[in-house]
């Protein structure tokens, strides 16, 4: 029986899976349990580590702070990801459709701010919403209105770091679309314009159902990447004001950085893991994840 | 099939052995990083052995042939002159003597918190690090920091001003040596604008009161008023010196088991912070964080609060803005300015709780902090006097300086600030900052009372979750 199943090249596929294995044995693995164990015990450098059992988790658990961040945080996502997906969407389109030459350029240009890092683009919009010499506020001065607190102001501080996450964001989820449009086969459309289809028709019938796998990546991904978003509130609000652009990882960060035991940062980390992780459940179970219809 | 096989073979053979060569250099950088000495990466110092025998090779008196012995010291960065500072006595204690090498590593505010954390659990913390006055009583109860008692020349510690030796005091044991004290707020005010408003240049305002009306009168097209903290953050610890100002003591009772806020002293404190920024006077969003006075060195605010240390950075700075400058007391609720206006801040060197060589760690404080005054009066030239003495015998030396006996905002802070200052409260920030957002969000539109009620709240549910109650080190 156990012949059957050999094969000639196992052993290299074992030795091709070693290395990866190992590190994220050595990175991610060991480092977890080795967390969910310091999770119990108020953990000092310097002074034997006492057990407490749920304590931290319980003290997490109870702290609105940590509460309100997940829900900053989810708030967050949810503002980036529709606008996202629904821009770049678009954006993959008008690409698709633009010749050889210029769809180069403009998919190099779109991807610029992919490759800029979160520190820099954070500094580049606190100048941006500065409220003495900012260009949002020169903008809407032009207009006749009063100068905003864009980033000291409750109701415009998260939408305010929203909008660099998304031009972040916006080169790679455009080029990912980009992809997902070019593999749907032509002869789709080409059927459809016999059938007398118009462009909404096609877009709704054709093109929407065939990127569901890509849609569903990038929501995964982008979601869970949003929520964990922490450097862009740290740099350009600081959490504030009040707690409003708080997200979880900072929440994390800064328990980490004052606290004088670290157990209830691992056990805050340990509750966002879960948090995460029952979030892209609910994606999945929502949007299935099918075979593409095309094979 | 074979001819394809063999093919198939040697690809994997290639790709194997690149990946086997990836591993072994991720697997190299990997126990770099966690074994490589932690203040390598920002100082270049090499790891310790390496260190060890170069030195011993460029060694240049083979008559002792006795290493000198390494501690690493991590000193936050501050500004480009206490940098330079630091680097200068460290290569002087170096030459001074063969038995001890100070390292130095200069540690960014920002990432220190992090670094220091990486380098306790990995147990390689520096065997000196600096640490501010409010750090200093919990890292001594939790065993960070070493008594420095047996370490340290006791008069080194009579030499210290009674109320400054009581920051580092924890247990009736001394558990850091002060460097330097600055008072965390003093008012900044431009005099030409105080002219132009028909102000009186000579006369800043004394109560919060004034300084409210003034903050008004003084806002113009393009100039704010008043300047001071507005985001929680920053008025955790901003607000010390008003809540002294106002209530005598801080959020908390003495034996930390309960919030003592609500009370009207309390509520003034919050009237004064929503009054000012709801009037218009303040931007509505900062201009610059507390601790920088740009927003006022580059004439847009007309009043500052600001700690003192922002007369090193006027001087250095702002230089054409100097003449335009008066420097004052903050202001007091009821304009009694022997009251406490502020709180001292200021940094300690400290040996750690696991230092392999404490001896020699603390020889090297006696040396820079507690040993020649010059060496302290070097400091606090180049520091512009925006700092203050911890030590009597500085002091006196001073006074026969002609640059420091000369200078009349550091007279003016030494005489009618500082002796009225108290120590920072060594509670957990989350008590502070507990407050400090419910200041804010009485800035933002909330009701004091809302506000005052929402704090106590926050901070009697912190004591009682986090056990508080009768753990004050100091009670």
């Amino acid at each position: 029986m156990r012949k059957k199943n050999f094969r000639q090249d196992n052993g290299t596929a074992y030795l091709l899976l070693a290395p990866i294995f190992l590190l994220l044995t050595i990175f991610v693995v060991v480092p977890f349990f080795y967390a969910l164990r310091v999770s119990f015990y108020d953990w000092s450098f310097y002074q034997d580590s006492a057990f407490v059992g749920f304590r931290n988790f319980y003290m997490v658990l109870t702290d609105d702070l940590f509460l309100e961040s997940v829900w900053v945080g989810l708030k967050f996502a949810l503002m980036v990801m529709p606008a996202l997906l629904v821009l770049a969407f678009l954006f993959a389109n008008v690409v698709k459709r633009l010749g050889p030459r210029l769809s180069g350029f403009v998919k190099t240009a779109v991807y610029i701010p992919t490759i800029i890092s979160g520190i820099v683009a954070s500094v580049i919009f606190v100048f941006i919403f500065d409220y003495t010499g900012g260009l949002a506020n020169y903008i809407i001065g032009l207009f006749g209105a009063e100068p905003r607190a864009w980033l000291a102001d409750v109701a415009t501080a998260l939408p305010s770091i929203a909008a660099p996450a998304v031009w972040l964001g916006f080169g790679l989820t455009t080029l990912i679309m980009l992809a997902g449009l070019h593999d749907i086969p032509e002869s789709y459309y080409e059927a459809a314009d016999l059938e007398g289809a118009g462009a909404w028709t096609k877009m709704r019938y054709i093109t929407v159902p065939l990127m569901r796998n890509v849609i569903l990546y990038l929501l995964v991904t982008g979601f869970t990447a949003q929520i964990s978003q922490f450097e862009l509130s740290l740099v350009m609000t600081g959490g504030g004001p009040l707690s409003v652009t708080t997200t979880p990882n900072l929440y994390i960060l800064n328990h980490f950085r004052n606290d004088v035991m670290v157990g209830n940062s691992i056990a805050a980390s340990l509750l966002l893991f879960v948090v995460l992780g029952s979030i892209s459940a609910i994606i999945f179970r929502v949007l299935n994840s099918e075979k593409a219809i095309d094979g | 099939m074979q001819a394809k096989n063999g093919k198939s073979g040697s690809w994997t053979i290639a790709s194997s052995s690149l990946l086997i060569l990836a591993l072994a250099v991720t697997g190299c950088g990997g126990s770099n990083g966690k074994n490589a000495d932690p203040s390598s990466s920002a100082s270049g110092s090499a790891s310790p052995s390496a260190s060890a025998s170069a030195s011993a090779s460029a060694s240049p008196s083979d008559s002792a042939p006795a290493e000198k012995v390494k501690v690493e010291f991590w000193a936050q960065k501050f500004e480009e002159t206490t940098d330079a500072w630091f680097k200068k006595w460290v290569a002087e204690f170096n030459k001074s003597q063969d038995q001890v090498e100070i390292k130095l590593t200069i540690v960014p505010g920002d990432a220190w918190d992090q670094k220091m954390k990486a380098a306790q659990a990995a147990g390689k913390a520096p065997e000196i690090r600096t640490i501010n006055y409010g750090n200093v009583a919990n890292a001594a109860k939790t065993g960070q920091i070493m008594a420095l008692n047996d370490l340290m020349d006791p008069a080194a510690f009579d030499d210290l001003y009674d109320n400054i030796r009581d920051f580092v005091t924890v247990g009736g044991k001394y558990y850091a040596y002060p460097k330097l004290v600055e008072p965390s707020a003093v008012l900044y005010y431009r005099k030409d604008l105080f002219q132009d408003a028909g102000l009186d240049p000579e006369k800043p305002p004394t109560t919060w009161a004034e300084l409210l009306d003034d903050a008004k009168k003084l806002t113009n097209k393009g100039v704010f008023g008043l300047a001071t903290a507005q985001t929680a953050p920053d008025l955790g610890w901003s607000s010390w010196g008003m809540q002294y100002n106002a209530a005598g003591h801080l959020a908390l009772t003495d034996d930390w088991s309960k919030a003592d806020i609500n009370n009207d002293a309390y509520k003034s404190v919050f009237n004064f912070y929503q009054t000012a920024y709801q009037s218009g006077a303040m931007p509505k969003q900062a201009l610059a964080p507390y601790a920088d006075i740009k927003a006022f060195g580059e004439g847009k605010v007309a009043m500052q609060i600001c700690g003192s240390w922002a007369i090193g950075q006027l001087r250095n700075t702002y230089k054409n803005m100097l003449d335009k400058v008066g420097v004052a007391p903050m202001a007091s609720i009821d304009g009694d300015q022997t009251k406490t206006t502020a709180t001292l801040g200021g940094w300690t060197l400290a040996v750690d709780g696991k230092a392999q060589h404490p001896k020699e760690a603390a020889s090297f404080i006696s040396y820079l902090l507690a040993g020649d005054p010059n060496i302290m009066i070097d400091f606090f030239k180049t520091a512009q006097f925006s700092k203050f003495s911890a030590r009597k015998s500085v002091d006196d030396a001073m006074k026969s300086d002609v640059d420091a006996s000369k200078d009349a905002w550091r007279a003016l802070i030494a005489e009618k600030v500082i002796p009225y200052a108290q120590a920072e409260p060594i509670y957990p920030w989350d008590v502070s900052f507990a407050l400090s957002t419910a200041i804010e969000s009485a800035m933002k539109g909330t009701s004091v009372d809302k506000a005052i009620a929402k704090a106590e709240k926050d901070i009697d549910d912190f004591i009682a979750k986090n056990k508080l109650a009768g753990t004050n080190p100091k009670a």
